[in-house]
């Protein structure tokens, strides 16, 4: 009985979640005069992949993590740090590419530490990860108003569009083949890491790591070693997403819960909707990138723009109540020990 | 005493864990102010300035991390220290700076913030105990402080006028707080019971939509009716909470303090003195022995949260009832502090009565750094996070201690 | 014959524990070797410290003839060692084949990708060879229990193991699967491999085993071939005095029917039954005990009576009301005491103190909570009485369930349970992991509850207990009863059969 209940609770969340959605759309064209046209058009489909770029990065980094038994909740602190030093570096060189790595580096720092953190010293992975992100959120308009007086950095330069020549100009798709370079990059990891996760023998360890770390530890392969690269390796892409969108704005704004507002747990929830999969992650990154495309299109309209802005939070409440029970790897949260030592 | 019997004292301390605990989060503390004065220093040769504040190796730097930290302990004070009192060189002048008063603003606004925090902090610790992670203390003081402004405007014509209406109205405002801060708080329960969501991500998800829905009812439909910003029509005079002792300007009540301790002893006492209390830490300690005891578990876990957002939304009328007199936006990361705040105070309630007021002290004592230093107050949101990181690492300070602890120890297997 | 492994003067010292104490032990070529001891006499430890899992304090290691030290697994694997733990390193979404090359896939494209189709064809063939029959391409979490620990051993030949350890193999098997993993054994030895288990289950050493080496308290106390000894030397030998195997049953009269079960089932979470159509009755003064392998839906079948969870069909009566939707609470005031299965997840909350464990089912009693404030005066009387009558050691009401061995956290368990004065108790594996002595301690208060008119539903993996203590016994498999027995006259022949849902005499329901 408690599995019927559970399949028809399900279903009838699944239901709920379609009509939901459904229903928003419904009244949000019926309300502002939008049309099917607006929503199917190249600006709508180039806002949503430059949407995607942080949350979609984020996503990936935490898929790694989590696979491997490690909970990054702390996503959203990388995002925030490496958006702020994608800039900072901007400033101080003058370089787009200069700055775009500085923020790598920086959000692969935080990776470091919370590696640290919680393989070496054996934090609660939970705790640990709101840490770094309140850190991150001290840190950045810190040191935002250490160098340029304000919690929102000075404008500067930002990536450009490249568009590739005759696939640019194809109907609404064209958009995919006109955008900036961290949605190029965007394309290669998203296939790179299904790759490496499901044909690699690393791929198989992170899986092996995060479900049984015991049977991969016994089978002769370092457990910590896997979680520290897996987590690290969080902490590159989850830079590559935050200095990435940064850069295709070209500032910093640190006031309230900065520029990245909550895209680091939103990309949590994209991957429990992908089922850990790169390939679902980077779909279900969409929706929610969609979804803020066209709020963002909708402030215009005549619904006042702050009760649009509760929509991407709202949904994302109602996705993970039908997704909840998602199998998250066996061995994730908890510490794990070889041997005696 | 021989040797082992110290010994044995010795490990007893060390190893209790309520005393290791208190080491740990003062250990912790401590270590967030070292990596904080690095990051002062740091900051201090980013940055660019006339002259140099302090010059440490024959190295100028444009902030100093003493006179922050100096400014943000005894500035948030009142400065009660008297210069002349240096014990350590041997001159014992009386320790209080003449002319210091218990009084004064700064100490007012410590306790001020230290009373919102109190809330807060219980808030997020009574649902700690009950394992759920409850991050949504901020947004939950919103709701409750919003209802509370709008409920005190509505019932403040009705009200009789003076004593009688204090009476009345504040303890409706403080209802009326509490249960719209419990009912947004069982909205991630629910989710969290019945249908598996997880309540790290929901709650902070709920904090976004109640700050955008506050901004929406303050800025339309509940503006005051003649104000330029986003605010509610003010509470009736009655409504504000006494000051008692410290000036009314300051924002702080002692009897609103009063009214947080009583709290916080009355959350001690229902964790370890009532059946209610027991099966909530038997929930939150291990779920199946707790339906192994006949424990409805999904119920606890929503009763956790609706307990933990009525807390939330206590301090949130407390809030408006002793600050700012009406709601407006932009208010404090209260709830965020009550994470680092519970985590500080080990979840325990009479903890909270010792981490609350250290944070009243780094609240109000950024307020002093922003007025009478160069330094961002920002910093003090760094030290927020690096505190509940550090406390979060408790092997880090046991490795330390055993390597201390075993360097003169000899065999203490570990 | 050659020595494959030589162990001289192996010990082991963990914080305020000495798990190994000077231990030797000897194993030829291509011969079965049990290691056999009760549960905490360091058997374990020993063959983790062969298999590289833990450093031994002291002592020397000698494997074909060389002296080794391992640090790792993984040295011990390259020195022809292999392990099948007792709980199966398998990582249950994965394949078969991915199991077993874990960690040593073979490449492809210069060891960019997992040669997937290489490690299918390279498990299949080592399949055959040693007659395991498992299928590569299977999702480990689809397979018996029977099939896992084969997998598991492949994955120890796979990675070149001529010595196998496998510890306690049986404990999960059927005794058909039993039956089969001996003739593996034999299948292994043929081909040279040597093969040492752990077990404590005499009847298993003498059977399957060439030599038997005997551990009790971490330190070895002799090695014997199997056809040189007796059960009761090796009993004598394992506990150190003489021991009665046999379990006394004295006659009692059966009262009245307090629990009667018709036809209650219940889905498991994959959707297939996990309690079918289950039907019995038990009656005042009698052990009604239910035999099966692990895993048959005796766990579904208790959380239904105990209140964890209720039925999708059928109906459950007690004392002559019907409790099938009654809540846990409602069934524990109506006299309902249950020793459960999982004294760590569910019997015992491990950081609270014996006396916060001694409320643990009872916080809504009135004799120890007053209109919801609980009484902790009261609460530390009961835990100490608790301590005093069932011997738990240390007698010390503050001290954490988490600090007391097995054997005195399920002593207290069941003192409280009992405490309740129940009318019907239900327990399940309540002598598991518990040492000898407490298991007899507990056996006789089972047995002094039946012949004070309680009802007793016992569940257990053990054949012996459950037969010896049971006037009636049930043998459940793939949820349900396959049949109900007089456990004094069935042979452990027939209950085999039972055990794997076969009637022995075909015929009856």
């Amino acid at each position: 009985m408690a599995e019927i209940a559970q399949r028809l609770k399900r279903r009838w969340l699944e239901l709920a979640l379609v009509s939901a959605l459904l229903l928003a759309l419904g009244v949000l064209f019926e309300t502002t005069g939008l049309t099917l046209g607006d929503v199917i058009s190249k600006r709508f489909l180039g806002a949503t992949l430059r949407l995607s770029v942080p949350i979609a990065f984020a996503a990936l980094g935490g898929i790694f993590a989590e696979k491997s038994g490690v909970i990054n909740i702390g996503l959203e602190g990388h995002l925030i740090i490496a958006a702020f030093a994608s800039i900072a570096g901007v400033i101080l060189t003058g370089s787009v590419w200069a700055g775009f790595l500085a923020g790598v580096l920086a959000s692969t720092l935080f990776a470091v530490l919370f590696a640290v953190v919680c393989i070496e010293f054996q934090a609660d992975q939970v705790i640990a990860g709101l840490a770094i992100w309140l850190v991150a959120l001290g840190l950045g308009p810190f040191l935002s108003t250490v160098l340029y007086g304000s919690v929102n950095t000075p404008q500067t330069g930002s990536f450009q569009a490249i568009a590739i020549p005759g696939l640019a100009s194809l109907p609404v798709i064209g958009a995919l083949f006109d955008v900036t370079p961290p949605v190029y990059l965007l394309y290669v990891a998203v296939i790179g890491c299904w790759y490496v996760l499901n044909h690699t023998a690393f791929g198989r360890w992170v899986n092996a790591s995060g479900e049984n770390p015991q049977a991969l530890d016994t089978a002769g392969i370092d457990v910590t070693r896997v979680r520290y690269v897996s987590v690290i390796l969080s902490g590159v892409l989850a830079g590559i997403g935050g200095a990435g969108y940064a850069l295709s704005i070209g500032q910093f704004t640190g006031s309230g819960e900065t520029m990245i507002g909550g895209r680091g747990f939103i990309a949590v929830v994209a991957y429990l909707l992908g089922n850990y999969n790169p390939i679902g992650a980077f779909l279900s990154t969409t929706l929610f990138a969609g979804l803020q495309t066209l709020q963002i299109q909708l402030q215009t309209g005549v619904l006042p723009a702050s009760l649009v802005q509760t929509v991407p939070y709202i949904t994302v409440i109602v996705v993970l109540a039908a997704v909840g029970h998602t199998r998250t790897p066996a061995a994730a949260g908890e510490h794990y020990e070889s041997g005696d030592e | 005493m021989t040797d082992s019997r110290w010994r044995a004292l010795l490990q007893r301390i060390v190893y209790a864990s309520t005393f290791e605990r208190v080491v740990i989060s003062l250990a912790a503390l401590l270590l967030s102010i070292l990596v904080g004065g690095v990051l002062i220093l740091v900051s201090g040769r980013l940055t660019t300035c006339p002259t140099a504040a302090a010059t440490y190796l024959g190295v100028g730097f444009c902030y100093d991390p003493i006179t922050v930290f100096d400014r943000l302990f005894f500035g948030a004070l009142g400065d009660p220290m008297n210069p002349l009192f240096r014990p350590f060189a041997g001159e014992f002048a009386p320790p209080f700076r003449a002319g210091w008063s218990p009084f004064n603003s700064e100490m007012a606004v410590t306790l001020r913030e230290t009373a919102v925090l109190i809330f807060t902090g219980l808030s997020v610790a009574v649902a700690f105990r009950a394992d759920v992670f409850n991050i949504g203390t901020q947004g939950q003081l919103v709701v409750g402080a919003i209802t509370s402004a709008v409920s005190l405007t509505a019932l403040g014509p009705v009200a009789p006028s003076g004593i009688a209406g204090s009476l009345l109205l504040i303890p409706a405002g403080l209802l009326a707080g509490a249960i719209a801060g419990g009912l947004y708080g069982a909205i991630p329960g629910a989710l969290k019971a019945y249908a598996d969501a997880n309540e790290v991500i929901t709650t902070i998800m709920l904090n976004f939509v109640a700050a955008k829905v506050a901004l929406f009812l303050v800025s339309g439909p509940l503006q005051r009716a003649d104000s330029q910003i986003a605010q509610t029509e003010p509470i009736p005079a009655a409504a504000s909470i006494p000051s008692v002792l410290f000036d009314a300007r300051t924002g702080f009540s002692l009897v609103a303090l009063a009214v947080a301790v009583c709290t916080a002893l009355a959350c001690y006492y229902l964790l370890n003195h009532t059946t209610l209390g027991y099966e909530l830490r038997t929930s939150g300690l291990q779920a199946a022995a707790a339906r192994y005891a006949g424990v409805k578990t999904d119920r606890t876990i929503v009763g956790s949260l609706v307990l933990s957002g009525a807390l939330g939304g206590l301090g949130g009328a407390i809030y408006v009832m002793m600050i700012v007199g009406d709601f407006q936006t932009g208010v404090p990361s209260y709830g965020f502090d009550g994470i680092t705040v519970a985590i500080l105070a080990g979840s325990n309630p009479l903890g909270v009565l010792l981490a609350a007021p250290l944070f009243g002290i780094i609240q109000s004592g950024s307020i002093v750094i922003d007025t009478t230093t160069n330094v961002p107050p920002q910093l003090v949101d760094v030290l927020r996070g690096l505190i509940v990181l550090f406390v979060a690492m408790p092997e880090f300070f046991r490795q330390f201690g055993r390597r201390f602890f075993e360097d003169d120890g000899g065999e203490i297997d570990g | 014959m050659t020595t494959a492994v030589q162990l001289d003067g192996i010990t082991k010292r963990f914080p305020g524990v000495l798990a190994n104490d000077d231990v030797d032990l000897t194993v030829e070529q291509g011969t079965v070797h049990a290691l056999l001891g009760e549960n905490g006499a360091g058997k374990t430890t020993l063959m983790n410290i062969l298999y590289g899992l833990y450093e031994p304090t002291d002592g020397r290691i000698v494997v074909d003839g060389d002296e080794r030290s391992f640090e790792s697994p993984r040295a011990a694997i390259d020195a022809g060692i292999g392990m099948i733990h007792q709980h199966f390193m398998l990582v249950e979404p994965m394949t078969v084949a991915e199991n077993v090359t874990l960690g040593a896939e073979p490449r492809k494209w210069g060891g960019l990708a997992v040669d997937a189709d290489a490690a299918v064809r390279e498990v299949a063939a080592l399949s055959e060879q040693y007659g395991l029959d498992v299928d590569p391409t299977a999702p480990v979490e689809t397979l018996s229990v029977g099939v896992q620990q084969r997998t598991e051993i492949l994955k120890a030949l796979y990675r070149g193991a001529d010595v196998l350890i496998l510890d306690e193999p049986t404990a999960v098997l059927t005794p058909q699967e039993v039956e089969e993993l001996l003739s593996i054994f034999d299948h292994l030895t043929d081909q040279g491999k040597t093969i040492i288990f752990i077990t404590h289950k005499l009847g298993e050493a003498m059977a399957a085993a060439d030599d038997i080496t005997v551990l009790r308290d971490g330190q070895t106390i002799g090695s014997i071939a199997a056809d040189d000894t007796s059960r009761e030397a090796l009993a004598e030998m394992m506990v150190g005095r003489e021991v009665l195997l046999e379990i006394e049953r004295p006659p009692v009269e059966t009262g009245s029917t307090l629990l009667t079960v018709k036809n209650v089932s219940t889905p498991s979470q994959r959707g297939v039954p996990a309690v079918s159509d289950v039907s019995f009755s038990a009656h005042a003064g009698e052990i009604f005990g239910i035999a099966g392998v692990d895993g048959n839906g005796q766990r579904e079948l208790i959380e239904l009576l105990t209140g964890l969870s209720t039925p999708a069909s059928g109906s459950i009566v007690f004392d002559g009301e019907v409790i099938t939707h009654a809540s846990r609470r409602e069934r524990i005031e109506r006299g309902i005491a249950y020793v459960p299965e999982d004294r760590h997840a569910q019997g015992l909350v491990m950081p609270f103190d014996l006396v916060e464990n001694g409320l643990l089912g009872n916080q809504r009693t009135s004799s120890f909570a007053n209109a919801g404030r609980i009484d902790w005066a009261a609460c530390k009387e009961h835990a100490s009485s608790i301590i005093e009558e069932y011997d738990v050691r240390p007698p010390n009401p503050s001290a954490s369930a988490e600090s007391l061995s097995g054997g005195n956290q399920q002593k207290f368990i069941v003192g409280r349970e009992l405490a309740r004065d129940p009318t019907l108790l239900i327990a399940t594996h309540p002598t598991r992991g518990v040492d000898i002595g407490s298991t007899e301690f507990i056996h006789e208060q089972l047995l002094a509850l039946r012949e004070a008119g309680v009802a007793v539903v016992l569940v257990s993996s053990k054949l012996d207990e459950v037969r010896g203590l049971s006037d009636r016994m049930a043998v459940m498999h793939d949820g349900m009863f396959v049949d109900t027995v007089d456990p004094d006259a069935v042979t452990e022949e027939e209950l085999g059969l039972l055990m794997a849902g076969e009637h022995p005499t075909g015929g009856e329901q």
